[in-house]
């Protein structure tokens, strides 16, 4: 894992790319629709692992993120017409400040109480998109305007897919790169121990905000892209279940490894979209279905898909 | 604010506290015993309630059965889960953080498989309250008004807290219980089959959120959905206990419903909701352990 990100690996999202210009011309809007879903929670998810999973930060005020940076774009928008490509870097840069303010206070905390503070300060920030009506406009919402990048306006999901889709290949390649710095190992030491990384000469305060403030970005980033196919945001998007949601990909993907995390954004991002075609009544049994999930996966495959795949690969070489 | 709304405000929210209370002690001694805070803890309550619902509608039990059904039906639930569900994912996981964010996960996906089993029973579409145990008209307290069910609800929330403290303090399995979550090791050396502990454990903790949701059932409206409410003032509640310290999440729970009716008297109804957030925040970064707890476990190397 250590040096560089070598152009073996770097392929896959040259691939991303060409999809991403190339899928629109020949598939219907409704897949287009859900990979642009998809790409959203792949960002939003590799966020939270930054966190989570590489600076082992118990964290879970990532939805705070997501809609300050969804909030910010769309308002920037629709006040003052400022166009996506100045609004959304605009938007993850006021979600990464709130989450190094978050940091501040929260660094000195670890483990559930951290947990149970950011998921505190997460329904407080619902609670701010459902009150602060004359900014955000409550529980009704807000109706998103199309944007425009470069000077095309991007009004349907066709549009914006290769928007995305170069976005959501600037956010891998940038994790790849991350991970792999000085930065990536000074929170895997964090994350393995505090104490020996202290001894090491990493200052662990600095490395948990650097995390958290990353993560926030991160959000932004997926709030912004959110503005882009969708037409409507409310405060209900930003709730327990989406920090839930996206919880689960990582963990069910495979905590720590980008490809787990992508292989959790899909499995149960499509999941619904699967079983209901599958099953009609699909929707009495979506929780069920996903808690079952969930309680399945903890008990057979702790480490998640990719972990299980690995797992079985290197006890064959043995 | 009149003096009279204010005693007013204090009752209820004693009364409510004490339900709050009581969910915050099943997720603290969960927490204490087996290191795992419960995510379904909501879900825990609203099932309690249903089960309530379920022998007083459809078996037509009297109100002790009721109680008694409620208690029963949660314990193996929650014993269940600890032997089938977390005895695997402990038995399994490597050690470190991820052990606590698999732990976490599993509570949360038992949630949603419990919010989603209950779902499916037709019955629960519709908003409906637990008819309430004792009626009559209201007990006059001083300055006060209270319902005979609020009466009831503080009464029996008091017995179970003091029985809880006696099985703990005095009966041989409670010393057994209180052994092995200081020290589960030292507690396995000395001949106490931990793993029976565990299981007893999450279900005592269950049985008493499943009762607590059968004394919210008759004040609130019951939904499927009706647990994360309640969930997150009993954090608060525990969290001002430290989430260790048990006499700390009683007196946590009855702050906690004192503050929420009070702010919703004296700021707005739209804060109630805040209310708990702000205070877990606020104990948490000011004094993480707690208002009553000693110095905070760090983890040595």
């Amino acid at each position: 894992m250590y040096g560089s990100p070598s152009l073996g690996r770097l392929l896959p999202l040259l691939a991303l790319l060409v999809v991403g210009f190339v899928l629109p011309r020949y598939v219907a809007e409704y897949y287009l629709y859900l990979g642009n879903v998809l790409m959203m929670y792949a960002v939003l998810a590799i966020g939270l692992d930054i966190l989570l999973g590489q600076a082992g930060q118990f964290a879970f005020a990532h939805t705070a993120f997501f809609g300050i940076g969804c909030y910010a774009t769309a308002l920037l928008n629709i006040r003052w017409g400022v166009p996506f490509v100045i609004g959304m870097p605009l938007g993850a840069l006021l979600a990464g400040m709130v989450a190094t303010l978050i940091a501040l206070p929260a660094t000195r905390l670890r483990d559930v109480y951290l947990g149970l503070a950011t998921y505190a300060f997460a329904e407080g920030a619902q609670w701010v998109f459902n009150s602060w009506t004359a900014v955000t406009n409550g529980a009704d919402g807000v109706r998103i305007q199309p944007s425009s990048v470069f000077g095309i306006v991007v009004r349907t999901d066709t549009q914006a897919f290769p928007v995305v889709a170069i976005i959501t290949a600037l956010v891998i390649a940038a994790t790849m790169y991350m991970m792999t710095s000085r930065l990536g190992r000074d929170m895997a030491a964090v994350r393995e121990s505090e104490h020996v990384a202290m001894a090491s000469g990493i200052d662990v305060r600095r490395v948990k905000i650097t995390a958290f403030a990353l993560s926030g970005v991160y959000a932004g980033i997926a709030g912004g892209m959110f503005t882009l196919f969708q037409s409507f945001v409310n405060p209900e998007q930003f709730g327990f279940v989406t920090i839930v949601l996206v919880l689960s990909m990582i963990v069910v993907g495979g905590l720590g490894t980008l490809p787990g995390v992508l292989i959790g954004v899909v499995i149960l991002g499509l999941l619904p979209e699967v079983l209901r075609t599958v099953m009609r009544s699909f929707q009495i049994y979506q929780e069920l279905v996903y808690g079952l999930i969930l309680i399945l996966t903890m008990m057979f495959m702790p480490r998640g898909i990719w972990g299980f795949i690995r797992g079985h690969g290197q006890r064959k070489k043995k | 604010m009149s003096s009279f709304a204010l005693y007013q405000g204090l009752a209820n929210g004693i009364v409510t506290g004490c339900v709050y209370a009581l969910i915050a002690l099943s997720l603290v001694i969960i927490f204490k015993s087996t290191d795992v805070i419960n995510f379904a803890g909501g879900e825990v309550v609203m099932v309690g309630a249903y089960l309530g619902m379920a022998a007083l509608v459809y078996f037509e039990l009297n109100y002790v059965l009721v109680f008694l059904f409620g208690a029963v039906g949660m314990f193996v639930i929650g014993a269940l889960f600890d032997r089938i569900v977390l005895h695997k994912v402990l038995g399994r996981a490597t050690p470190g953080q991820s052990i606590l964010v698999a732990m976490v996960i599993a509570t949360v996906g038992l949630g949603f498989a419990m919010k989603g089993t209950v779902r499916l029973f037709h019955y629960t579409e519709e908003v409906r309250r637990l008819t309430p145990a004792f009626r009559g008209p209201p007990i006059e307290l001083g300055p006060v008004f209270l319902q005979r069910q609020d009466v009831a609800i503080v009464v029996i929330a008091v017995l179970l807290m003091l029985a809880l403290f006696l099985f703990f303090q005095f009966t041989f399995i409670g010393k057994a219980l209180r052994a092995t979550s200081q020290n589960p090791k030292a507690a396995m050396l000395v001949g106490v089959p931990v793993q029976v502990m565990r299981l007893l454990i999450w279900g005592i903790a269950c049985a008493l959120a499943g009762v607590a949701g059968i004394l919210i059932g008759g004040k609130l409206p019951m939904s499927v959905d009706m647990g994360g409410n309640v969930i997150i003032l009993s954090f608060a509640a525990a969290v001002i206990g430290g989430f260790t310290n048990l006499p700390g999440a009683v007196f946590g729970g009855i702050m906690l419903g004192i503050i929420q009716n009070l702010v919703g008297i004296t700021i707005s109804s739209q804060a109630i909701a805040v209310a708990p957030f702000v205070v877990i925040m606020l104990v948490l970064t000011i004094r993480p352990q707690g208002l009553f707890g000693g110095q905070v476990r760090i983890k040595k190397v």
